[in-house]
């Protein structure tokens, strides 16, 4: 997508991709490289934090990946304030003709706000690509060039961003000098200003830096000039801490005051302020913590643990059962998307990146191979990280003689992301249609020879099947096997994926042997702890039927 | 105005976002300033959802724990989880039975914090009226009858009247208007709010 967006704006069109940081990872090379050459048409990539992490691998800071890119970046610290820097990053991309990031943390992407608009321009530049390949195509030579031109324009960047009223300021009063001052940005600089204002103290200096890179080293150095002591709170990483280079007078992540990992929820922002401000012999925000001891009470509870969970009739949950039912011993690499959720189920081993559900497999049986051993392995992917990401290690499994099985989780949607269309399914992101690619010619194209598809809901047919492929992948004259999974998501499609509804009833047959709900794990099985007998809770229960087939006692009966 | 801070609590599937949305919706409609954090992605799956609402003029769209007016929660259980982010003197709405809410383990919390506990059995009511997945319009109607936030019942009333689909609208003002109804009674003494 970088370099969709990147093409676009070179040749002089406004462009822009968004993503979240892993997929800036994806994205580094281009990122890297982009920054160097520069564009025409302004240029913004923005990739969005998960401080927690709330639903992500990483809690890593996208402001590292600009600083190591050498792109300026925004953090904002309202999804109004991510509006304004959008339209003032344009600006200066198309200034200095260079990329711009916009980092964006979880509370600005997932968040409601309303939001002023300014009146809308359409972007009527027409594209106009100008051959230039010692720009465009340029050689190591020329790169060298190119960085120079870079930190020339970092150098008046930084200069823009020292007087960058509102997203980089203080408050300062003129000539004061001060105990103690904050250094924030992004979402914890919002959260302070609630802090400071619903505590009323004004009494202590705040540097806001929501343009902390390049770094405004003229505004920084007036703030630190004037306070005796500065705590900064950022997140996720040490960006701003290092950048102020004055360990003596800074308190933050290396000093012990910031915890290191986590989201800096408000709750966590007020005790690190009240610890810091005690520490500089200063009055705390706030003495009593209520909070704490409700949080100590609740925890005391024994509330519920509610694991994320596959919906009730999720065919994944019936893939996974078949998966084990054939193969227990198996190693199972898996991949990203909500089959993850597969982990529940005992058939998700490793979970590393996009695409890793397949490459692992591959790197699992060469380990083994080099013992001699034939180790079973079967990888799980869902159709639409299989088409991000899946090809590629599919390929150099197939050409290097890795062995084993592959089951492709074709669900027909983007579910865990919120239902994007599939490029099986002939549908555009923004509706319009598209020509479907049918998932069966690529795992061909891939050199796959064993390739059968399945429908999930029939466990029995699909144990056999699994269990055949694992015969495919051990004959000397076999190879990688792939069986495709097929059935729609329960979310998505309703009544496509439940064409006919099962009533279900659970007989006195049941031995409380909890199966259903603890290994299966469907969420409209629950066990009733006065009868010691599984119930069916109808608000969740899909009617897909699955269960019927799951039972090891067969006390879960049609009505 | 002071900003209100709203926790609304409850299980994925619920309707947490809808609910949020009807109360966004109303203030914005009053004229008040929204902001607010939702649960989404993995978290989602069948876990706990809570959503973070401020009316008014915020800075941070979370809630600071220990500072919200409302907590309205749409299972019992994850009323007590989220309890922790009233504040002293907020007030707290649960489906959950009202003659056995809230819990004695959280009750000599809630006397020295001055919060003050709602409950009604809004799924069971939901669930009575044919509508089991309005668990989310049956707690904001109940909570509408108290007569507490800058959001009026017919303000909500109205924005569930203009929000609902065509074939759901009746059933959603009926649940509406019975929930309300259970509300005002407890609101007013006259009963204890058992459907």
């Amino acid at each position: 997508m970088n370099d969709n967006a990147f093409a676009a704006a070179i040749s002089g069109k406004r462009a822009a991709c968004c993503m979240k940081m892993v997929g800036l990872n994806v994205a580094a090379d281009s990122f890297m490289s982009a920054a160097y050459i520069g564009n025409i048409g302004g240029f913004i990539i923005i990739s969005c934090d998960d401080p927690g992490p709330h639903s992500s691998q990483t809690e890593q800071d996208s402001r590292m990946m600009a600083r190591m890119g050498k792109v300026p970046v925004f953090d904002p610290a309202s999804p109004e304030e991510a509006r304004e820097m959008i339209k003032f990053g344009f600006h200066l991309s198309e200034e200095f003709q260079i990329p711009v990031l916009l980092r964006p943390a979880i509370r600005i992407c997932h968040a409601r706000q309303n939001i002023k608009y300014d009146k809308l321009e359409s972007n009527i530049t027409k594209a106009k690509f100008k051959r230039d390949p010692s720009r465009w195509a340029s050689t190591p030579k020329f790169r060298f060039i190119q960085h120079k031109a870079l930190n020339e324009k970092h150098v008046q960047i930084a200069k823009k961003f020292s007087t960058l009223t509102p997203y980089n300021m203080h408050t300062l009063i003129n000539g004061k000098q001060y105990p103690f001052g904050i250094v924030t940005g992004g979402v914890p600089s919002s959260v302070v200003r609630d802090l400071f204002e619903e505590y009323k103290r004004d009494d202590i200096p705040v540097l806001k830096l929501g343009a902390p890179y390049p770094f405004p080293e003229n505004l920084a150095d007036e703030f630190m000039a004037a306070c005796d002591k500065v705590l900064v709170i950022e997140e996720t990483d040490t960006v701003i801490e290092y950048m102020l280079r004055d360990k003596h007078k800074t308190l933050g992540r290396l000093s012990g005051h910031v915890p290191m990992e986590g989201e800096l929820l408000p709750e966590k922002i007020e005790a690190l302020l009240n610890t810091a401000l005690l520490d500089c012999a200063l009055e705390p925000l706030s003495d009593s913590d209520c909070s704490r001891e409700a949080f100590g009470l609740v925890g005391n509870l024994e509330l519920p643990i509610r694991k994320p969970t596959l919906c009730p009739g999720c065919p994944h949950r019936a893939s996974f059962y078949s998966i084990r039912k054939a193969l227990p011993k198996a190693i199972f690499p898996s991949d990203i998307g909500c089959y993850t959720l597969g982990i529940n189920l005992g058939v998700v081993d490793t979970v590393l990146d996009m695409g890793a559900g397949i490459t692992m497999a591959s790197g699992f049986w060469n380990a083994y191979i080099q013992d001699d051993v034939k180790k079973p392995i079967v990888a799980t992917i869902g159709d639409s990280t299989f088409f991000h990401s899946g090809t590629t290690g599919l390929i150099n499994a197939v050409y290097n003689d890795a062995r084993f099985i592959l089951v492709i989780l074709d669900n027909h949607i983007t579910a865990m992301t919120g239902m994007q269309p599939a490029i099986t399914q002939g549908d555009r992101v923004d509706g319009r249609k598209g020509n479907a690619i049918s998932l069966e010619t690529i795992v061909k194209g891939c050199g796959v020879e064993y390739l059968k598809v399945v429908d999930p809901y029939d466990t029995r047919h699909m144990i056999k099947v699994v269990k055949e492929a694992a015969e495919y992948v051990n004959d000397p004259d076999g190879g990688i096997a792939v069986i495709i999974s097929r059935h729609p998501c329960v979310i998505a499609f309703k009544d496509k994926a439940i064409p006919e509804k099962f009533e279900i009833e659970i007989s006195d047959d049941c031995d409380d042997c909890g199966f259903c709900h603890l290994r299966f794990e469907c969420p409209a099985m629950v066990r009733n702890d006065e009868t010691k007998k599984t119930e069916i809770n109808p608000v969740l229960c899909a009617q897909c039927g699955v269960c019927l087939q799951i039972c090891p006692r067969n006390a879960i009966k049609k009505v | 105005m002071k900003t209100m801070n709203y926790v609304l609590s409850g299980l994925g599937g619920q309707g947490i976002l809808f609910m949020t949305k009807i109360f966004a919706t109303t203030a914005l409609n009053k004229g008040y300033n929204i902001l607010g954090a939702e649960t989404h992605g993995m978290a989602q799956r069948g876990g706990s959802v809570v959503s973070h609402l401020r009316i008014g003029d915020a800075g941070s769209s979370l809630i600071r724990a220990g500072a919200a007016d409302f907590l309205i929660s749409m299972d019992e259980s994850e009323a007590y989880r989220h309890l922790p982010y009233l504040k002293k003197g907020g007030k707290l709405f649960a489906n959950a039975p009202s003659n056995a809410f809230p819990d004695e383990r959280v009750a000599g919390y809630l006397d020295k914090m001055q919060i003050e506990p709602y409950a009604m059995e809004a799924a069971k009511t939901a669930m009575a009226l044919g509508s089991p997945r309005s668990t989310n319009l049956a707690m904001i109607a109940f909570y509408s009858a108290f007569g507490v936030g800058p959001l009026s019942a017919d303000d909500l009333r109205a924005t569930v009247d203009s929000i609902s689909p065509g074939p759901f609208k009746e059933k959603n003002l009926k649940i509406f208007d019975t929930c309300h109804e259970t509300g005002r009674k407890i609101a007013s003494g006259d009963a204890h709010g058992t459907f």
